[in-house]
C-alpha cells in the first residue's frame, strides 16, 4: 500500500538510531526534527491539550534518546511506530490511565514510511480525499474510535447505534480507507 | 468474538486501536501467537490507522518544544537560543515636585540643542543613503547581468550537463530545485532521468509549508541524455514550501499528484 523506506539510504531513520544508539545528539535532534511535528499534531488532535500534547512529544522522544532499543525491537518502520505510540499514548492520557505498557511493547510491522515530507503530505491528501468519501455515520465512528479514544460501547451508546453496528462501521470505514489508497 | 477458528475483522481493527476490553484483548494476543493469517490481516488494519492518524491537520509546534528537547539531551540547537535578559537596571529618576520648575529652562534649551544636532546627524545619514543606494544600483545592474548569464547556461540547448559521482556508480536520477518563495520564481535542473513513454511526462510538485494541497509546477520529458529543466513556471509569490516532489502523470499534467514519486526533497532545518 505505501512505499517502505530505503535504511541504507545516508540519514535513514535507521542509520541515525545507531548513532543514537552510540550517544550522538545530532542525530537524536536530526530524528526529533523529523517526526516531532507529527507527534505532535496527533496528540493534539486526540488531547486538544497543546500542553499536554507537548509533554507526549517529550516524554517519547527522552524515551527514545533513553532506550533507542525501544524501537529496534519493533520490525516497521520509525515512522510508524512513532505514529502508533503518539496516538496510544494522547489515548491513554484522556483516559485518564497511566501508561500501562512500555515503549517496547508497542511492537508494530508495519513498514509505511512517512520520513519524507513529499511521502507524509501525499498520504495525508489522499486519505483526507478517502474520508470525505465516507459515508458519514462510518466516518464518525472511525474517529470516535480513534481519536477521541471511545469504546465501541461508548460510541453506541452516543449515537444510540447497536454495538455490531458500530464495529461494523469501523471496519467497513478502515477497509474502505485502505481501498482508496490502493486505488 | 471469533469467526470459526480466526479473529473476526471487526474484533482486529478494535485490536488494533486498543479498544477491547482486558479480556478480549489476551483472548486475541493469544490467538495472533499462534496465527499468520491473523496476523497478516493485523498488520493491514495497522497500515490503514497510521494512514488515518497521518491525515491529522499538521500545528506547528512551539519552538520552545525542541529547544526543551534539545537541552536535555545535551545537543546543539541550530536555532538560535533566546539571550540572556537584559542586566539593565531600571532607570529611576527622583525629582523633588518643587524644584522641578528650575530645571525647565535649561531642559527646553538642552531639548533644542538635541533637535538641532539630531537634525545635522540626519542630513548626513541621508547624504550616506543616497551615495548607498547609488552604489546598490551599480551593484544591481552588474548582478542583473550576472543572473541572465547563469539563466541562458542553464538553459542553453547546447549546454553540457555533467553530474560528477564516486567513480564506477551508476548515475542517479537527480533534481536540483532553487526556489525564491516571495516571488514565486523556480528554477528546476534535472539530470539522468529515465525516457518517459509517449503520452506520459514528469510533474513537478511544490508541497506547501502549511499543508494545504500540492501545487503543481510544470510537467517536462527529459532530452535523450536524460536531460531537463524548467525555468519560472506560473506559480503564486509567498507560498513556502517545505519540500518538493516528481511523480510521472500525463503529458498534460495532472492536478493532484500520482503515486509514486520518483524524486522528492524537502527543505530540512540547518543543522541537518
Amino acid at each position: 500500500m505505501f512505499r517502505t523506506a530505503d535504511t541504507n539510504a545516508p540519514g535513514s531513520d535507521e542509520l541515525l538510531l545507531n548513532r543514537v544508539g552510540q550517544r550522538d545528539p545530532q542525530a537524536m535532534t536530526q530524528i526529533f526534527d523529523r517526526y516531532a511535528g507529527l507527534v505532535f499534531s496527533i496528540a493534539l488532535r486526540v488531547l486538544k491539550d497543546p500542553g499536554q500534547a507537548e509533554d507526549v512529544v517529550q516524554e517519547i522522544f527522552t524515551q527514545i534518546w533513553q532506550r533507542p532499543g525501544a524501537f529496534v525491537s519493533s520490525k516497521g518502520s520509525l515512522g510508524a511506530w512513532l505514529v502508533v505510540v503518539a496516538r496510544n499514548r494522547a489515548i491513554d492520557l484522556i483516559r485518564r490511565r497511566r501508561p500501562t505498557d512500555s515503549l517496547e511493547d508497542h511492537v508494530i510491522t508495519s513498514k509505511v514510511n512517512i520520513a519524507s515530507e513529499v511521502e507524509r503530505t501525499t498520504l495525508m491528501q489522499k486519505v483526507r480525499t478517502a474520508l470525505d468519501t465516507l459515508p458519514s455515520e462510518q466516518r464518525l465512528s472511525v474517529e470516535l474510535a480513534y481519536f477521541d479514544g471511545l469504546t465501541q460501547t461508548e460510541i453506541a451508546e452516543r449515537t444510540g447505534d447497536p454495538l455490531g453496528t458500530v464495529k461494523t462501521r469501523i471496519r467497513l470505514a478502515l477497509i474502505s480507507l485502505r481501498r482508496a489508497l490502493q486505488a | 468474538m471469533k469467526g470459526g477458528t480466526h479473529i473476526s475483522q471487526d474484533d482486529l481493527a478494535l485490536y488494533a486501536m486498543r479498544s477491547l476490553g482486558p479480556e478480549e484483548t489476551a483472548s486475541v494476543r493469544a490467538h495472533l501467537e499462534v496465527c499468520e493469517e491473523c496476523r497478516k490481516e493485523l498488520a493491514m488494519f495497522e497500515d490503514d490507522l497510521i494512514a488515518l492518524a497521518v491525515s491529522t491537520e499538521p500545528h506547528e509546534m512551539p519552538a520552545h518544544v525542541r529547544q526543551r528537547f534539545v537541552d536535555s539531551i545535551g545537543g546543539i540547537s541550530s536555532t538560535a537560543a533566546p539571550g540572556p535578559a537584559r542586566a539593565e537596571s531600571p532607570s529611576v529618576i527622583t525629582m523633588h515636585p518643587r524644584r522641578a520648575a528650575v530645571w525647565i529652562p535649561w531642559a527646553a534649551a538642552a531639548a533644542m540643542a538635541v533637535t538641532a544636532g539630531g537634525l545635522a546627524v540626519r542630513n548626513h545619514a541621508l547624504d550616506e543613503r543616497l551615495a548607498q543606494e547609488a552604489q546598490r544600483n551599480v551593484s544591481l545592474t552588474g548582478q542583473n547581468a550576472y543572473a541572465e548569464r547563469v539563466v541562458q547556461v542553464l538553459t542553453a540547448r547546447d549546454a553540457q550537463h555533467v553530474v560528477l559521482t564516486t567513480a564506477k556508480t551508476p548515475p542517479m536520477p537527480t533534481g536540483r530545485t532553487t526556489y525564491l518563495a516571495r516571488t514565486g520564481e523556480l528554477i528546476f535542473q534535472g539530470s539522468n532521468l529515465a525516457s518517459l513513454p509517449p503520452g506520459k511526462a514528469y510533474e513537478l510538485w511544490l508541497i506547501p509549508a502549511d499543508g494545504s494541497a500540492s501545487i503543481p509546477a510544470g510537467t517536462f520529458r527529459p532530452d535523450a541524455q536524460g536531460n531537463a529543466s524548467l525555468v519560472f513556471p506560473k506559480l503564486s509569490a509567498g507560498v513556502a514550501a517545505k519540500a518538493f516532489g516528481i511523480t510521472i502523470e500525463r503529458a498534460e499534467g495532472s492536478p493532484t499528484p500520482t503515486l509514486p514519486i520518483v524524486l522528492a526533497g524537502s527543505d530540512r532545518p540547518a543543522g541537518e
